[in-house]
């Protein structure tokens, strides 16, 4: 994970007897700090600023203290918007992990087929998530799509009989399926990237111990791709926390409330409710979760050792 | 390679097969069902053998707006990625060669911008651009857009920059080279690779965004691509033909884009996951 | 290891510090970017915004704004016309107002839908437009346009029609099953089972999905078991009535039709959309149901079902063929036996309105596009897509292919002992999404007290 060791630059350059000359200063990291703290940490400033008024987008929002911190959590719905987040979070991981990873070890080999293969998987990668909810919500029209048309398939209770927004277990599977289609290949290439970098030197020392493919994959692939696997789980959890496009053009949330997740209710709080005060207890929450979840899943898996094997080869 | 990595992997193969139906078997359906008439699409079903084949559901995307739409999301891009280049690569430069703790403050906070998503600013953004009398302007969408790509960029191209190697940072030193110098005669012309790369992932965000052009435009005259399609697909009867050669169209430039720049995408999508 | 959680800590405390302190920095400036704001008007010149409702119907809208442009003064100030999609309509129109992008001109439902503009200051009173010219106001029915009246102020223009809600029908199913068109509820619910017999899965067809169209059951057999009264007591805060033993009748009622699998098994009805698809009117148009209950724009609705025209071309889909074909019946609600709500009673929308920003740059523009909306061409539009409008000269206007259908309907809306305004309208747009979700809960799940106590929990204006 390049990404977290900018130490290691400081190290070598230390060592590299200080030359000061050419150094570039601070200032040049000036205009992008200043440009990302104007556009998206200003916003989360006003966001919790926001949380503790009332406005409806009319007029301008006036203040009210923590009421909308006490309803929030008093809300029904809210409460269950937890639940579908978790659920989908977890789902997503869960069914994005097994495939992206075996199909990226597979697709890191060199080999021609392999290269024309990975070639098409990307095809989802180039399709904003707008364009995927919509082509799969109209290749599920339970009357004219196929449910309909691979009646065989769909027919069962497992699919709800094909009419696949009509049931939460249905609709959440739905969900569930869209963003594995979509998110997969992006995951492939984490996982293609990760694997193409373990040192063949180790899979050659195993073969000499006769290690077969399956111990091979198990004792070397696996925990060499620890980090690797970290990135691509904080990406999924994250992505995962705060599905918004899908829901809000596959199943609106429903049946009922079913699948509203918690960043779609925001947006239902804020943008069709215009109840802009609860909107932004939400989107603090969610800010709160995400930098959590991500700072907990990069410690708890060793952020340390993740280092240390990195520098040790 | 060894001989054991060399076998056959049948399991894997299978898997990778299957999968690629998965991901292929709408990509045929929308690619067939575009050329295909209305009647026929819905009297055959989806996966049917392409028949009654036709250009007229893109002559109807077309008299629908979508030429304006097109020509916003193309404006967001550029801005967007001119935004990124000019501010990323000073910032990755100073982050790799300043050893203050200034300067590796901002590396941490870009680090934690990675995980801000971006329906957490949609209302306060929505009530600032609104007071800054912006609201359903390109600017609205441009201006977030970039901001949500200059973490990551700055971490790949920060990445990227530590590849050049310190000797040739103390040479340019030794010959008495500014900051400027510096980074305009090695860092740039060594850093190639990731520009691109940055490049490319800023592009791809802009022009498939929706969120942010879902909350701060409304009007035909700002419209985005994304949004043309989403209203093109839930206002009247709509049909799925005229609906999947809208998408086709969307997928086009950046197909072209991938064509091009393959090889900077796929390293800076791997790039991701550490080396 | 004590490095790492020090760069955390440390990363974490610059963040919520630099967000801190920009938001110090924004709220100052943006004070100073609202007075730059108000100086300069902020009112696009040479044009004026018209916005309204996107659905089949906007060709007529585009034929108005179209016949405005090609007057003198229509060359001086251009009327823009731009749509957003149905559902989202509402929405984005309540984001906007207050901005500098509000439309000069827009559509509404009157009550409800611009109170909290009003009482924002938002509308311009059109009391002055009557002023100077007084056909704009005498062309029209007197009780529509108070409609959209608050205080005295007259703050809408009809601009499509009376929308009551009916029971559309698909007479070739009816024929060929050999079914009655109800005439009461134990009718209905017969032909349903007699439907489900002879094979048709989905009898009636029902835009679950989009939530809205659920409630008009609701909003029928309320008023069919317990009269007009229960809703208005409710509007007027009595929350108590919706614990009543008639709320509790009608909504037995609204469970018995559910659970004869009248909308179909499985909850199939969440996955069907109105407007788009699949959409309740490609059931009806294909013959998957027998019946749809609709306001009267589904006329134009079915006949636009599956067509690839756009802008002012006719509809060239199933659809049209389907209603040129006169496949296409129409009757009112059915009666409720015992039920104290009269069978000519009407549920729906009074008329939809044009309202006038306050802010309007043009307001003379605006008074002049305005009169489009009485001139006998723009209300033949209107008609030939089914839209009763509320114009004084209608019934002469009435021809061509829709005159039945009109005719009917202006019969319908002249006897109608009340009419009942949708729920979602009386109700303030903030509560409009829970009326949705409690009406779509309850068709799920069938569980009064959850409907019950939802219903209570909503803020009437008054």
């Amino acid at each position: 994970m390049t990404m977290l060791t900018e130490d290691r630059g400081l190290a070598r350059s230390k060592s590299s007897g200080g030359v000061k000359v050419g150094r570039p200063s601070f200032l040049w990291s000036l205009p992008a700090v200043v440009y990302f703290a104007l556009f998206a940490l200003l916003p989360l400033g006003v966001v919790a600023w926001l949380s503790f008024t009332k406005w409806n987008g009319i007029g301008a929002p006036h203040w009210i203290g923590t009421a909308n911190w006490k309803s929030i959590f008093q809300d029904p719905v809210m409460i269950k918007s937890f639940k579908i987040t978790a659920i989908l979070t977890v789902l997503g991981v869960v069914t994005q992990t097994p495939v992206s990873m075996l199909i990226g070890v597979w697709a890191a080999g060199y080999q021609k087929n392999r290269a024309i293969l990975s070639a098409l998987y990307f095809v989802p990668l180039l399709m904003s998530a707008a364009a995927i909810a919509i082509v799969w919500f109209s290749l599920l029209n339970p009357y004219f799509g196929l449910p309909h048309e691979l009646h065989f398939v769909f027919g069962g209770s497992l699919f709800n009989h094909g009419y696949l927004f009509s049931s939460q277990p249905a609709a959440i599977g739905v969900l569930t399926f869209v963003g594995m289609w979509q998110w997969t290949p992006f995951h492939t290439l984490i996982y293609q990237g990760g694997a193409r970098a373990i040192p063949e030197v180790l899979y050659q020392a195993a073969a000499i111990d006769g290690a077969g493919r399956y111990r091979q994959f198990f004792h070397i692939t696996l925990p060499q791709l620890r980090n690797t696997m970290v990135t691509s789980i904080v990406l999924m959890v994250v992505g995962g926390l705060t599905t918004f496009d899908s829901i809000l053009i596959l199943t609106q949330g429903g049946p009922g409330t079913a699948t509203t997740s918690t960043s779609y209710y925001m947006y239902v709080q804020g943008f069709s409710d215009f109840n802009f005060g609860p909107a932004s207890v939400i989107a603090v929450l969610l800010v709160v979760v995400t930098t959590l979840v991500s700072i907990a899943l990069v410690r708890a898996t060793g952020w340390d050792k993740m280092r240390s094997t990195q520098e040790g080869l | 390679m060894s001989a054991a990595r060399q076998r056959p992997n049948w399991a894997a193969g299978v898997l990778s097969t299957l999968w690629l139906l998965v991901v292929l078997a709408p990509v045929y359906v929308l690619l067939k069902a575009a050329f295909q008439t209305q009647a026929a699409y819905s009297a055959h079903g989806p996966l049917s053998a392409p028949s009654d084949l036709t250009l007229s559901n893109f002559s109807l995307v077309f008299h629908s707006g979508f030429l304006r739409f097109f020509l916003n999301t193309a404006v967001i891009t550029v801005a967007v990625v001119v935004i990124v280049l000019v501010v990323v690569p000073p910032a990755a430069y100073a982050i790799v060669r300043n050893r203050s703790r200034t300067v590796s403050f901002v590396f941490r906070v870009f680090l934690l911008g990675l995980a801000v998503p971006i329906s957490a600013v949609i209302v306060p953004t929505f009530y600032i651009m609104n007071k800054v009398n912006l609201y359903d302007t390109l600017p609205a969408v441009i201006l977030p857009t970039a901001a949500f790509s200059v973490p990551l960029s700055t971490i790949i191209l920060t990445g990227a920059m530590r590849d050049i190697t310190t000797d040739l940072f103390e040479a340019m030193a030794l010959d008495g080279a500014s900051s400027w110098g510096t980074f305009r005669n090695l860092v740039l012309p060594l850093s190639r690779g990731g520009i691109a790369t940055i490049l490319v992932f800023s592009a791809l965000n802009a022009w498939n965004g929706f969120l942010f052009p879902l909350i701060l435009t409304q009007s035909t005259s700002s419209r985005v691509f994304t949004l043309g399609l989403f209203d093109f697909s839930s206002t009247s009867g709509i049909d799925a033909p005229a609906v999947c050669a809208a998408v086709v169209l969307s997928i086009i430039p950046i197909l072209l884009v991938y064509l091009f720049a393959r090889r900077w995408l796929i390293r800076g999508l791997m790039g991701v996951g550490g080396k | 290891m004590v490095k790492s959680r020090n760069w955390l800590r440390r990363g974490a405390a610059t963040t919520a510090m630099l967000a801190a302190g920009t938001a110090i920095a924004v709220s100052a400036g943006a004070s100073s970017a609202k007075t730059v704001g108000s100086a300069a008007s902020g009112r696009p010149a040479g044009k004026i915004n018209v916005l309204v409702y996107g659905d089949a119907q906007n060709s007529a809208e585009q034929y108005a704004v179209a016949a405005y442009n090609k007057t003198p003064e229509g060359h001086k100030v251009k009327a823009v016309l731009s749509t957003i999609a149905g559902q989202y309509y509402q929405a984005k129109l309540q984001t906007i107002m207050s901005s500098s992008k509000a439309p000069d001109v827009f559509f509404n439902w009157g009550g409800g839908s611009i109170a909290q503009f009003q009482k924002a200051g938002l509308l311009l009173s059109l009391n002055s437009f009557f002023k100077s010219n007084p056909k704009l106001k005498s062309s029209f029915l007197p009780s529509i346009l108070k409609a959209a009246a608050i205080g005295g102020q007259y703050y809408g223009i009809p601009m499509r029609g009376t929308q009551p809600v009916m029971l559309f029908y698909n007479k070739s199913l009816l024929s060929q099953d050999g079914v009655p068109v109800p005439k009461t509820w134990s009718q209905l619910v017969s032909d349903v089972s007699t439907l489900k017999s002879k094979g048709v899965q989905t009898p009636i067809a029902l835009g679950g999905k989009s939530q809205w169209p659920t409630l008009m059951w609701f909003e029928y057999l309320y008023d069919r078991v317990a009269g007009p009264s229960l809703v208005t007591d409710a509007l007027a805060g009595q929350k108590a009535v919706w614990n009543s033993a008639a709320s509790k009748k009608a909504l037995s009622d609204i469970a018995q039709l559910v659970n004869a699998g009248a909308f179909g098994q499985s909850k199939s009805w969440d996955s069907v959309n109105f407007g788009s698809e699949p959409s309740s009117a490609d059931l009806v148009v294909n013959g998957v149901s027998a019946f749809e209950l609709m306001g009267s724009w589904d006329y134009s609705t079915i006949q636009s079902d599956g067509s690839t025209a756009t802008g002012t071309a006719p509809a060239n889909g199933p659809g049209a063929a389907f209603v040129a074909a006169g496949k296409l019946g129409y009757t009112a609600f059915p009666s409720v036996p015992g039920g104290k709500g009269n069978l000519a009673d009407l549920a729906g929308n009074t008329e939809n309105y044009y309202s006038v920003l306050a802010k309007t740059r043009y307001p003379d523009a605006v008074a002049d596009f305005l009169k489009v909306m009485y001139s006998s061409s723009f209300v033949k539009k209107e008609l030939a897509l089914g839209n009763l409008t509320t114009t004084k000269n209608t019934p002469s206007l009435i021809s061509g292919a829709t005159a039945p259908y009109l005719k009917w309907q202006y019969q319908l809306v002249n006897k109608a002992p009340a009419f009942q305004l949708s729920w979602d309208q009386a109700y303030p747009q903030t509560d409009s999404n829970s009326i949705h979700t409690a009406v779509a809960n309850y068709f799920d799940n069938l569980n009064q007290s959850q409907y019950i106590s939802a219903m209570q929990k909503l803020q009437p204006a008054s």
